[in-house]
Protein backbone atom coordinates (compact mmCIF):
# COMPACT_ATOMS: atom_id res chain seq x y z
CA UNK A 1 0.00 0.00 0.00
CA UNK A 2 1.34 3.43 -0.73
CA UNK A 3 1.85 6.45 2.12
CA UNK A 4 -1.44 7.36 3.46
CA UNK A 5 -2.32 10.69 3.58
CA UNK A 6 -2.62 11.41 7.32
CA UNK A 7 -0.75 8.74 9.79
CA UNK A 8 -2.16 9.51 13.01
CA UNK A 9 0.55 7.42 15.41
CA UNK A 10 -0.49 6.63 19.44
CA UNK A 11 -1.95 10.47 19.84
CA UNK A 12 -1.73 11.41 23.86
CA UNK A 13 -3.51 14.69 24.75
CA UNK A 14 -3.97 15.26 28.30
CA UNK A 15 -6.04 18.10 30.36
CA UNK A 16 -4.33 18.26 33.10
CA UNK A 17 -4.70 15.15 34.68
CA UNK A 18 -7.03 14.26 32.27
CA UNK A 19 -6.85 12.07 29.48
CA UNK A 20 -8.80 13.70 26.21
CA UNK A 21 -7.58 11.11 24.15
CA UNK A 22 -5.61 8.17 24.75
CA UNK A 23 -3.36 6.24 22.43
CA UNK A 24 -5.17 6.56 19.33
CA UNK A 25 -3.42 6.10 15.93
CA UNK A 26 -5.01 5.35 12.73
CA UNK A 27 -4.41 6.02 8.89
CA UNK A 28 -6.28 7.98 6.35
CA UNK A 29 -5.55 6.31 2.75
CA UNK A 30 -5.27 8.76 -0.41
CA UNK A 31 -8.65 8.98 -1.86
CA UNK A 32 -10.47 7.27 1.56
CA UNK A 33 -13.49 8.67 3.10
CA UNK A 34 -12.17 7.50 7.23
CA UNK A 35 -15.00 8.38 9.76
CA UNK A 36 -14.71 9.03 13.12
CA UNK A 37 -17.63 8.47 15.88
CA UNK A 38 -17.62 7.71 19.32
CA UNK A 39 -20.36 9.19 21.94
CA UNK A 40 -20.41 12.62 23.22
CA UNK A 41 -17.02 13.37 24.87
CA UNK A 42 -15.29 10.99 23.47
CA UNK A 43 -12.43 13.38 22.17
CA UNK A 44 -13.41 13.53 18.27
CA UNK A 45 -13.04 17.12 18.62
CA UNK A 46 -10.10 16.96 20.26
CA UNK A 47 -8.27 14.67 17.71
CA UNK A 48 -9.32 17.04 14.95
CA UNK A 49 -7.82 19.97 17.12
CA UNK A 50 -4.69 17.95 16.89
CA UNK A 51 -4.43 17.08 13.48
CA UNK A 52 -5.39 20.45 12.41
CA UNK A 53 -2.56 22.03 14.76
CA UNK A 54 -4.90 23.62 17.47
CA UNK A 55 -3.54 21.49 19.80
CA UNK A 56 0.02 20.11 20.42
CA UNK A 57 -0.34 16.77 20.98
CA UNK A 58 1.27 15.54 24.59
CA UNK A 59 2.57 12.55 23.18
CA UNK A 60 2.40 10.58 19.89
CA UNK A 61 2.69 11.60 15.95
CA UNK A 62 1.07 13.37 13.34
CA UNK A 63 2.38 12.82 9.67
CA UNK A 64 1.10 14.72 6.59
CA UNK A 65 2.00 12.91 3.31
CA UNK A 66 5.45 11.50 5.48
CA UNK A 67 6.39 13.88 6.95
CA UNK A 68 5.93 14.81 10.96
CA UNK A 69 3.33 17.96 11.01
CA UNK A 70 2.94 17.32 14.98
CA UNK A 71 2.75 20.67 16.72
CA UNK A 72 2.81 22.97 13.13
CA UNK A 73 0.33 25.83 13.69
CA UNK A 74 -3.09 25.67 11.77
CA UNK A 75 -2.26 28.31 9.66
CA UNK A 76 1.18 26.15 8.27
CA UNK A 77 -0.95 23.03 7.82
CA UNK A 78 -3.65 25.14 5.74
CA UNK A 79 -0.86 26.13 3.83
CA UNK A 80 -0.09 22.42 3.31
CA UNK A 81 -2.97 21.07 2.26
CA UNK A 82 -5.09 20.36 5.32
CA UNK A 83 -8.62 21.96 5.41
CA UNK A 84 -10.74 21.81 8.46
CA UNK A 85 -14.55 22.50 9.36
CA UNK A 86 -15.31 23.41 12.75
CA UNK A 87 -17.75 21.80 14.77
CA UNK A 88 -19.22 25.06 16.28
CA UNK A 89 -18.98 26.95 13.02
CA UNK A 90 -16.89 29.76 12.34
CA UNK A 91 -18.14 32.55 9.84
CA UNK A 92 -16.67 35.80 9.65
CA UNK A 93 -20.19 37.42 10.17
CA UNK A 94 -19.54 40.61 9.06
CA UNK A 95 -17.88 39.63 6.00
CA UNK A 96 -20.08 38.51 2.63
CA UNK A 97 -19.89 35.23 1.68
CA UNK A 98 -17.78 35.78 -1.14
CA UNK A 99 -15.28 37.62 1.01
CA UNK A 100 -15.28 34.45 3.47
CA UNK A 101 -14.15 32.12 0.81
CA UNK A 102 -11.84 34.61 -0.77
CA UNK A 103 -9.77 34.81 2.40
CA UNK A 104 -9.35 31.28 2.67
CA UNK A 105 -8.23 30.91 -1.79
CA UNK A 106 -6.13 33.55 -0.88
CA UNK A 107 -3.90 30.90 0.42
CA UNK A 108 -2.91 29.46 -2.92
CA UNK A 109 -3.79 32.41 -5.33
CA UNK A 110 -2.16 35.70 -3.13
CA UNK A 111 -3.90 37.75 -5.56
CA UNK A 112 -6.88 39.12 -4.84
CA UNK A 113 -8.32 38.84 -8.41
CA UNK A 114 -7.40 35.55 -8.93
CA UNK A 115 -9.20 34.38 -5.12
CA UNK A 116 -12.15 36.14 -5.67
CA UNK A 117 -12.27 33.78 -8.90
CA UNK A 118 -11.49 31.01 -7.26
CA UNK A 119 -14.04 31.59 -4.45
CA UNK A 120 -16.90 31.67 -7.51
CA UNK A 121 -16.12 28.79 -8.84
CA UNK A 122 -15.80 27.02 -5.16
CA UNK A 123 -19.57 28.67 -4.47
CA UNK A 124 -21.08 27.29 -7.31
CA UNK A 125 -20.10 24.11 -6.67
CA UNK A 126 -20.99 23.99 -3.44
CA UNK A 127 -24.36 26.00 -4.31
CA UNK A 128 -23.58 28.88 -2.41
CA UNK A 129 -23.73 31.44 -5.16
CA UNK A 130 -26.77 32.53 -5.08
CA UNK A 131 -25.72 34.18 -1.68
CA UNK A 132 -22.47 34.96 -2.65
CA UNK A 133 -23.06 39.38 -1.55
CA UNK A 134 -25.14 38.41 1.56
CA UNK A 135 -23.44 38.85 4.96
CA UNK A 136 -22.23 35.77 6.15
CA UNK A 137 -24.07 36.48 9.26
CA UNK A 138 -27.39 36.52 7.50
CA UNK A 139 -27.19 32.69 7.16
CA UNK A 140 -29.11 30.09 8.74
CA UNK A 141 -27.03 26.88 9.88
CA UNK A 142 -27.15 24.87 6.79
CA UNK A 143 -25.99 27.96 4.67
CA UNK A 144 -23.13 28.25 7.43
CA UNK A 145 -22.20 24.71 7.26
CA UNK A 146 -22.03 24.97 3.26
CA UNK A 147 -19.94 28.00 3.87
CA UNK A 148 -17.37 26.05 6.48
CA UNK A 149 -16.85 23.32 3.68
CA UNK A 150 -16.43 25.85 1.13
CA UNK A 151 -13.83 27.94 2.69
CA UNK A 152 -12.03 24.84 3.86
CA UNK A 153 -12.00 23.40 0.28
CA UNK A 154 -10.85 26.80 -1.12
CA UNK A 155 -7.73 26.17 0.44
CA UNK A 156 -7.29 22.97 -2.53
CA UNK A 157 -6.92 20.46 0.48
CA UNK A 158 -5.17 17.15 -0.27
CA UNK A 159 -7.04 16.01 3.44
CA UNK A 160 -9.80 17.46 4.39
CA UNK A 161 -11.36 17.22 8.11
CA UNK A 162 -14.90 17.72 8.32
CA UNK A 163 -16.45 17.91 11.85
CA UNK A 164 -20.16 17.46 12.20
CA UNK A 165 -21.00 19.13 8.87
CA UNK A 166 -24.37 16.87 8.95
CA UNK A 167 -25.62 17.18 11.96
CA UNK A 168 -28.51 19.53 12.65
CA UNK A 169 -29.73 19.86 8.87
CA UNK A 170 -32.91 18.24 7.64
CA UNK A 171 -32.80 14.74 6.07
CA UNK A 172 -32.75 16.58 2.51
CA UNK A 173 -30.09 18.95 3.35
CA UNK A 174 -28.13 16.11 5.06
CA UNK A 175 -28.07 14.14 1.33
CA UNK A 176 -27.38 17.31 -0.55
CA UNK A 177 -24.10 17.40 2.11
CA UNK A 178 -23.42 14.06 1.83
CA UNK A 179 -23.63 13.93 -2.06
CA UNK A 180 -21.41 16.74 -1.79
CA UNK A 181 -18.43 14.81 0.24
CA UNK A 182 -18.75 11.88 -2.17
CA UNK A 183 -18.32 14.09 -4.69
CA UNK A 184 -14.84 15.65 -3.32
CA UNK A 185 -13.62 12.04 -2.58
CA UNK A 186 -14.24 11.20 -5.65
CA UNK A 187 -12.34 14.23 -7.24
CA UNK A 188 -9.28 12.73 -4.94
CA UNK A 189 -9.59 14.47 -1.83
CA UNK A 190 -9.33 12.33 1.49
CA UNK A 191 -11.23 13.06 4.26
CA UNK A 192 -11.51 12.20 7.46
CA UNK A 193 -15.36 12.72 9.24
CA UNK A 194 -16.33 13.15 12.55
CA UNK A 195 -19.82 12.39 12.72
CA UNK A 196 -22.87 11.70 15.43
CA UNK A 197 -25.11 10.15 12.90
CA UNK A 198 -24.28 6.80 12.36
CA UNK A 199 -26.25 6.43 9.31
CA UNK A 200 -24.31 9.22 7.50
CA UNK A 201 -21.17 7.45 8.87
CA UNK A 202 -21.64 3.81 7.92
CA UNK A 203 -22.99 4.60 4.49
CA UNK A 204 -19.92 6.84 3.38
CA UNK A 205 -16.81 5.85 4.93
CA UNK A 206 -14.43 3.34 4.14
CA UNK A 207 -12.84 2.71 7.67
CA UNK A 208 -14.45 3.29 10.60
CA UNK A 209 -12.18 4.89 13.56
CA UNK A 210 -14.50 4.71 16.80
CA UNK A 211 -13.29 6.43 20.10
CA UNK A 212 -14.63 6.51 23.82
CA UNK A 213 -13.61 7.63 26.97
CA UNK A 214 -10.73 9.05 24.48
CA UNK A 215 -9.61 5.46 23.97
CA UNK A 216 -9.65 4.07 20.90
CA UNK A 217 -12.28 1.29 20.85
CA UNK A 218 -12.43 -0.46 17.73
CA UNK A 219 -10.72 0.05 13.62
CA UNK A 220 -12.02 -1.36 10.91
CA UNK A 221 -14.94 -1.44 7.83
CA UNK A 222 -17.66 0.05 8.69
CA UNK A 223 -19.93 -3.45 8.49
CA UNK A 224 -17.46 -5.25 11.16
CA UNK A 225 -17.67 -2.16 13.49
CA UNK A 226 -20.95 -2.11 13.57
CA UNK A 227 -21.39 -5.87 14.58
CA UNK A 228 -18.36 -5.16 17.06
CA UNK A 229 -20.09 -5.91 20.32
CA UNK A 230 -17.37 -3.29 22.06
CA UNK A 231 -18.94 -0.60 19.95
CA UNK A 232 -22.25 -1.35 20.30
CA UNK A 233 -21.71 -1.72 24.72
CA UNK A 234 -20.74 1.93 24.24
CA UNK A 235 -23.26 3.28 22.66
CA UNK A 236 -26.17 1.59 23.83
CA UNK A 237 -25.06 0.52 27.26
CA UNK A 238 -24.08 -2.88 28.67
CA UNK A 239 -28.01 -4.08 29.55
CA UNK A 240 -28.98 -3.57 26.11
CA UNK A 241 -25.96 -5.46 24.56
CA UNK B 1 -14.16 53.32 -8.13
CA UNK B 2 -13.33 55.98 -11.06
CA UNK B 3 -15.52 57.80 -9.24
CA UNK B 4 -13.94 57.77 -5.89
CA UNK B 5 -10.28 58.74 -7.58
CA UNK B 6 -12.27 61.72 -9.16
CA UNK B 7 -13.12 62.99 -5.92
CA UNK B 8 -10.13 62.34 -4.30
CA UNK B 9 -8.67 64.34 -7.16
CA UNK B 10 -10.74 66.73 -6.76
CA UNK B 11 -10.51 67.17 -2.84
CA UNK B 12 -6.96 67.06 -3.14
CA UNK B 13 -6.64 69.49 -6.00
CA UNK B 14 -8.52 72.12 -3.64
CA UNK B 15 -6.99 71.72 -0.34
CA UNK B 16 -3.49 72.42 -2.68
CA UNK B 17 -4.75 76.03 -3.40
CA UNK B 18 -6.30 76.87 0.03
CA UNK B 19 -3.25 78.54 0.54
CA UNK B 20 -3.28 80.74 -2.27
CA UNK B 21 -6.70 82.10 -1.41
CA UNK B 22 -6.51 82.20 2.12
CA UNK B 23 -3.85 84.42 3.66
CA UNK B 24 -5.63 84.43 7.56
CA UNK B 25 -2.80 82.20 9.24
CA UNK B 26 -5.14 81.11 11.62
CA UNK B 27 -7.32 79.79 9.53
CA UNK B 28 -4.44 78.27 7.82
CA UNK B 29 -3.55 76.93 10.91
CA UNK B 30 -6.68 75.10 11.39
CA UNK B 31 -6.67 73.71 8.30
CA UNK B 32 -3.20 72.38 8.74
CA UNK B 33 -4.12 71.15 12.08
CA UNK B 34 -7.21 69.22 10.90
CA UNK B 35 -5.24 67.08 8.01
CA UNK B 36 -2.78 65.73 11.10
CA UNK B 37 -6.63 64.55 12.96
CA UNK B 38 -7.43 62.89 9.64
CA UNK B 39 -4.16 61.04 10.17
CA UNK B 40 -4.54 60.12 13.59
CA UNK B 41 -8.07 59.35 13.14
CA UNK B 42 -7.52 56.96 9.87
CA UNK B 43 -3.97 55.52 11.49
CA UNK B 44 -5.88 54.63 14.74
CA UNK B 45 -9.13 52.83 12.76
CA UNK B 46 -6.31 50.54 11.33
CA UNK B 47 -6.38 48.54 14.70
CA UNK B 48 -9.94 49.42 15.58
CA UNK B 49 -11.91 49.11 12.60
CA UNK B 50 -9.88 46.66 10.52
CA UNK B 51 -8.17 44.31 12.89
CA UNK B 52 -10.79 44.91 16.07
CA UNK B 53 -8.13 46.38 18.54
CA UNK B 54 -9.06 49.59 20.66
CA UNK B 55 -5.51 51.02 20.68
CA UNK B 56 -5.70 53.13 24.02
CA UNK B 57 -1.97 54.74 23.15
CA UNK B 58 -2.17 55.67 19.59
CA UNK B 59 -0.89 59.09 20.46
CA UNK B 60 2.33 57.77 21.91
CA UNK B 61 3.65 56.80 18.79
CA UNK B 62 3.16 60.38 17.81
CA UNK B 63 4.53 61.77 20.72
CA UNK B 64 7.98 59.35 20.49
CA UNK B 65 7.68 60.63 16.79
CA UNK B 66 7.77 64.50 18.13
CA UNK B 67 10.64 63.94 20.19
CA UNK B 68 12.71 61.56 18.19
CA UNK B 69 12.74 64.91 15.92
CA UNK B 70 13.45 67.27 18.51
CA UNK B 71 16.43 65.40 19.67
CA UNK B 72 18.30 64.34 16.52
CA UNK B 73 17.52 68.45 15.52
CA UNK B 74 18.36 70.27 19.21
CA UNK B 75 20.94 67.34 21.00
CA UNK B 76 22.31 66.07 17.55
CA UNK B 77 21.90 68.66 15.19
CA UNK B 78 20.34 67.00 12.12
CA UNK B 79 18.42 68.60 9.39
CA UNK B 80 14.59 68.34 9.74
CA UNK B 81 13.80 66.31 7.04
CA UNK B 82 16.73 63.89 8.12
CA UNK B 83 14.52 63.62 11.17
CA UNK B 84 11.08 62.47 9.78
CA UNK B 85 11.90 59.00 8.77
CA UNK B 86 13.55 58.23 12.22
CA UNK B 87 10.62 59.21 13.80
CA UNK B 88 8.61 57.26 11.61
CA UNK B 89 11.10 54.24 11.96
CA UNK B 90 11.06 54.61 15.94
CA UNK B 91 7.05 54.73 16.17
CA UNK B 92 7.52 51.48 13.73
CA UNK B 93 9.67 49.76 15.53
CA UNK B 94 8.14 50.47 19.31
CA UNK B 95 4.95 49.01 17.82
CA UNK B 96 6.72 46.03 16.82
CA UNK B 97 8.25 45.93 20.03
CA UNK B 98 5.09 46.39 21.93
CA UNK B 99 2.36 44.76 19.60
CA UNK B 100 4.23 40.92 20.18
CA UNK B 101 3.12 41.02 23.74
CA UNK B 102 0.36 43.09 23.57
CA UNK B 103 -1.49 41.87 20.32
CA UNK B 104 -2.06 38.39 22.05
CA UNK B 105 -4.40 39.96 24.59
CA UNK B 106 -7.94 40.37 23.40
CA UNK B 107 -11.12 43.01 23.67
CA UNK B 108 -10.07 45.31 27.02
CA UNK B 109 -7.13 43.32 27.75
CA UNK B 110 -5.69 44.94 25.06
CA UNK B 111 -6.82 48.31 25.81
CA UNK B 112 -5.64 48.02 29.02
CA UNK B 113 -1.93 47.20 28.26
CA UNK B 114 -1.74 50.16 25.63
CA UNK B 115 -2.95 52.60 27.74
CA UNK B 116 -0.75 51.55 29.95
CA UNK B 117 2.22 51.55 27.99
CA UNK B 118 1.50 54.99 26.71
CA UNK B 119 1.33 56.23 30.41
CA UNK B 120 4.87 54.38 31.20
CA UNK B 121 6.36 56.23 27.88
CA UNK B 122 4.83 59.66 28.84
CA UNK B 123 6.81 59.09 32.59
CA UNK B 124 9.45 58.13 30.60
CA UNK B 125 9.89 61.50 28.87
CA UNK B 126 8.89 63.04 32.34
CA UNK B 127 11.84 61.54 33.65
CA UNK B 128 14.86 61.38 31.42
CA UNK B 129 17.20 63.74 30.26
CA UNK B 130 17.64 63.61 26.91
CA UNK B 131 13.96 64.62 26.69
CA UNK B 132 14.01 67.49 29.04
CA UNK B 133 11.97 65.66 31.77
CA UNK B 134 8.76 67.63 32.53
CA UNK B 135 10.42 71.39 30.84
CA UNK B 136 9.92 69.62 27.39
CA UNK B 137 12.21 70.98 24.19
CA UNK B 138 12.42 73.77 22.49
CA UNK B 139 12.79 73.63 18.53
CA UNK B 140 14.17 76.24 16.30
CA UNK B 141 10.84 78.60 15.37
CA UNK B 142 10.46 78.19 11.57
CA UNK B 143 7.18 80.32 10.92
CA UNK B 144 6.22 79.74 7.42
CA UNK B 145 2.55 78.02 7.73
CA UNK B 146 2.29 77.25 4.24
CA UNK B 147 5.30 75.12 4.40
CA UNK B 148 3.78 73.19 7.38
CA UNK B 149 -0.07 73.23 5.54
CA UNK B 150 1.77 71.64 2.27
CA UNK B 151 4.00 68.88 4.42
CA UNK B 152 1.09 67.87 6.59
CA UNK B 153 -1.27 67.94 3.29
CA UNK B 154 1.38 65.59 1.88
CA UNK B 155 1.83 63.32 4.63
CA UNK B 156 -2.35 62.71 5.38
CA UNK B 157 -2.65 62.06 1.30
CA UNK B 158 0.28 59.57 1.50
CA UNK B 159 -1.02 57.52 4.18
CA UNK B 160 -4.56 58.01 3.43
CA UNK B 161 -3.32 56.52 -0.43
CA UNK B 162 -1.36 53.76 1.46
CA UNK B 163 -4.48 52.52 3.60
CA UNK B 164 -6.11 52.26 0.40
CA UNK B 165 -3.68 50.76 -1.06
CA UNK B 166 -3.23 48.06 1.55
CA UNK B 167 -6.61 47.57 3.31
CA UNK B 168 -8.91 48.13 0.02
CA UNK B 169 -7.00 47.11 -3.03
CA UNK B 170 -4.90 44.67 -1.37
CA UNK B 171 -5.47 41.20 -0.14
CA UNK B 172 -4.19 42.66 3.56
CA UNK B 173 -7.33 44.30 4.45
CA UNK B 174 -9.50 41.55 3.72
CA UNK B 175 -6.93 39.23 5.89
CA UNK B 176 -7.22 41.45 8.82
CA UNK B 177 -10.83 42.30 8.68
CA UNK B 178 -11.25 37.95 8.90
CA UNK B 179 -9.07 38.24 12.08
CA UNK B 180 -11.66 40.92 13.44
CA UNK B 181 -14.22 38.74 12.79
CA UNK B 182 -12.88 35.11 13.85
CA UNK B 183 -9.15 34.34 15.09
CA UNK B 184 -8.94 30.76 15.70
CA UNK B 185 -11.16 30.35 12.09
CA UNK B 186 -8.97 33.11 10.32
CA UNK B 187 -5.79 30.42 11.19
CA UNK B 188 -7.36 27.20 9.85
CA UNK B 189 -7.72 29.27 6.27
CA UNK B 190 -3.85 29.89 6.12
CA UNK B 191 -3.58 33.26 7.88
CA UNK B 192 -0.95 33.94 10.81
CA UNK B 193 -2.80 36.10 13.24
CA UNK B 194 0.25 37.01 15.23
CA UNK B 195 1.89 38.52 12.27
CA UNK B 196 -0.94 39.81 10.16
CA UNK B 197 -1.57 42.58 13.71
CA UNK B 198 1.13 43.39 13.93
CA UNK B 199 2.20 44.08 10.79
CA UNK B 200 -0.89 46.29 11.08
CA UNK B 201 -0.03 47.94 14.29
CA UNK B 202 3.49 49.02 12.40
CA UNK B 203 1.28 50.38 9.79
CA UNK B 204 -0.57 52.22 12.19
CA UNK B 205 1.96 53.71 14.03
CA UNK B 206 4.37 54.69 11.77
CA UNK B 207 2.19 57.57 9.72
CA UNK B 208 1.58 58.62 13.71
CA UNK B 209 5.27 58.68 14.04
CA UNK B 210 6.30 61.14 11.28
CA UNK B 211 3.70 63.51 12.08
CA UNK B 212 4.55 64.05 15.59
CA UNK B 213 8.25 64.96 14.15
CA UNK B 214 6.63 67.37 11.58
CA UNK B 215 4.44 68.60 14.37
CA UNK B 216 7.39 69.01 16.65
CA UNK B 217 8.97 71.48 14.43
CA UNK B 218 5.46 73.21 13.29
CA UNK B 219 4.63 74.07 16.97
CA UNK B 220 8.15 74.67 18.39
CA UNK B 221 7.28 73.50 21.78
CA UNK B 222 6.87 70.03 23.03
CA UNK B 223 6.31 68.36 26.80
CA UNK B 224 4.49 64.75 28.11
CA UNK B 225 1.76 66.81 28.92
CA UNK B 226 1.48 68.04 25.64
CA UNK B 227 2.81 65.76 22.51
CA UNK B 228 2.00 62.66 25.42
CA UNK B 229 -1.09 63.16 26.22
CA UNK B 230 -3.66 61.05 26.47
CA UNK B 231 -6.44 63.43 25.02
CA UNK B 232 -4.43 63.32 22.00
CA UNK B 233 -5.51 58.76 21.17
CA UNK B 234 -8.94 60.02 22.78
CA UNK B 235 -9.39 62.93 20.12
CA UNK B 236 -8.69 60.59 17.36
CA UNK B 237 -10.62 57.63 18.65
CA UNK B 238 -13.92 59.94 18.88
CA UNK B 239 -13.31 61.36 15.27
CA UNK B 240 -13.04 57.77 14.17
CA UNK B 241 -16.01 56.35 16.31
CA UNK B 242 -18.23 59.60 15.39
CA UNK B 243 -17.61 58.78 11.68
CA UNK B 244 -17.72 55.01 11.25
CA UNK B 245 -14.98 52.42 12.46
CA UNK B 246 -13.71 49.59 9.77
CA UNK B 247 -13.81 52.18 6.79
CA UNK B 248 -11.56 54.54 5.22
CA UNK B 249 -13.39 57.53 4.42
CA UNK B 250 -15.26 57.56 8.04
CA UNK B 251 -12.40 58.37 10.22
CA UNK B 252 -11.95 60.93 7.92
CA UNK B 253 -15.63 62.43 7.83
CA UNK B 254 -15.63 62.16 11.76
CA UNK B 255 -12.06 64.21 11.98
CA UNK B 256 -13.84 66.95 9.98
CA UNK B 257 -16.98 67.54 11.71
CA UNK B 258 -15.34 66.56 15.30
CA UNK B 259 -12.75 69.22 14.58
CA UNK B 260 -14.83 71.72 12.91
CA UNK B 261 -17.10 71.51 16.08
CA UNK B 262 -14.45 72.00 18.46
CA UNK B 263 -12.66 74.94 16.31
CA UNK B 264 -16.36 76.50 15.85
CA UNK B 265 -17.03 76.26 19.55
CA UNK B 266 -13.28 77.38 20.78
CA UNK B 267 -13.67 80.23 18.84
CA UNK B 268 -17.07 82.01 19.26
CA UNK B 269 -18.31 79.90 22.27
CA UNK B 270 -15.04 80.21 24.75
CA UNK B 271 -16.55 81.35 27.61
CA UNK B 272 -18.63 78.10 27.43
CA UNK B 273 -15.48 76.02 27.36
CA UNK B 274 -16.79 73.53 30.08
CA UNK B 275 -19.95 72.96 27.92
CA UNK B 276 -17.93 71.45 24.91
CA UNK B 277 -16.57 68.49 26.40
CA UNK B 278 -19.94 67.80 28.03
CA UNK B 279 -21.67 68.67 23.78
CA UNK B 280 -18.98 66.09 22.72
CA UNK B 281 -19.68 63.32 25.20
CA UNK B 282 -23.39 63.60 24.60
CA UNK B 283 -22.86 63.16 21.04
CA UNK B 284 -20.54 60.08 21.10
CA UNK B 285 -23.15 58.27 23.91
CA UNK B 286 -26.01 58.52 21.07
CA UNK B 287 -23.55 58.07 17.93
CA UNK B 288 -23.05 54.62 19.39
CA UNK B 289 -26.55 54.22 20.91
CA UNK B 290 -28.18 55.26 17.73
CA UNK B 291 -25.60 54.56 14.50
CA UNK B 292 -23.05 51.86 15.72
CA UNK B 293 -21.62 52.07 12.16
CA UNK B 294 -20.73 56.10 12.66
CA UNK B 295 -22.27 58.32 10.32
CA UNK B 296 -20.32 56.98 7.28
CA UNK B 297 -20.91 53.44 7.87
CA UNK B 298 -24.81 54.16 8.48
CA UNK B 299 -24.55 55.68 4.85
CA UNK B 300 -22.69 53.19 3.09
CA UNK B 301 -24.71 50.61 4.66
CA UNK B 302 -28.02 52.56 3.40
CA UNK B 303 -26.71 52.53 -0.14
CA UNK B 304 -25.14 49.14 -0.35
CA UNK B 305 -28.94 47.82 1.00
CA UNK B 306 -26.63 45.26 3.48
CA UNK B 307 -27.08 46.54 7.02
CA UNK B 308 -26.42 43.45 8.56
CA UNK B 309 -23.03 43.49 7.12
CA UNK B 310 -21.79 45.69 9.23
CA UNK B 311 -23.62 45.01 12.82
CA UNK B 312 -20.81 47.27 14.84
CA UNK B 313 -17.83 45.41 15.67
CA UNK B 314 -17.21 42.45 17.46
CA UNK B 315 -14.57 44.50 19.86
CA UNK B 316 -16.65 43.11 23.33
CA UNK B 317 -14.90 39.94 24.51
CA UNK B 318 -17.85 37.20 25.26
CA UNK B 319 -17.81 36.20 28.97
CA UNK B 320 -15.75 33.25 29.64
CA UNK B 321 -13.79 33.59 26.92
CA UNK B 322 -9.60 33.22 27.76
CA UNK B 323 -8.27 37.12 27.06
CA UNK B 324 -5.46 34.81 24.83
CA UNK B 325 -5.45 33.93 21.59
CA UNK B 326 -5.94 30.23 20.44
CA UNK B 327 -7.30 28.92 23.72
CA UNK B 328 -10.60 29.41 22.44
CA UNK B 329 -11.26 26.14 20.67
CA UNK B 330 -14.43 24.51 20.39
CA UNK B 331 -14.60 21.03 22.08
Amino acid sequence: MTEPILRVDGIVKTFGGLHAVNDVSFDVGKGMIVGLIGPNGAGKTTIFNVISGYYAPTRGKVFFKGSDISGLPPYKLAKMGIGRTFQVVKPFPGLSVLENVMVAALCKHPRKHDARQHAWEILEFTGLASRADDAAASLTLPGRKRLEISKALALEPELLLLDEVVAGLNPTEADRTIELILKLRDQGISILVVEHIMRVIMNISDQVVVLNFGQQIALGKPVEVARDPVVIEAYLGEEAA
Amino acid sequence: MRRGILAFGLFVGVMALVPAFVQNAFVLRIVTELFMWIVLAITWDVMAGYAGYLNFGHGAFFGAGAYVTAILMMRYGWPFFVTLPVAGLFAGVAAFLAGIPTLRLKGAYFAIATWALALAVQQLALVLDITGGPDGMRLPPFLDPVFFFYLILAVAVATFLLLWVLLEWAPFGLKLKSIREDESGAMALGLNPARIKVQAFILSAVPAGVLGGIYAFWITFIDPASVLADIITDQAMVMAVFGGLGTLLGPVIGAIIVFSFKTIFWAYLSDYQVLYLIILGGGIALTVVFLPNGIWGTIIGHIQGRNALHKGMSLNMPPGRSPVQGADVND
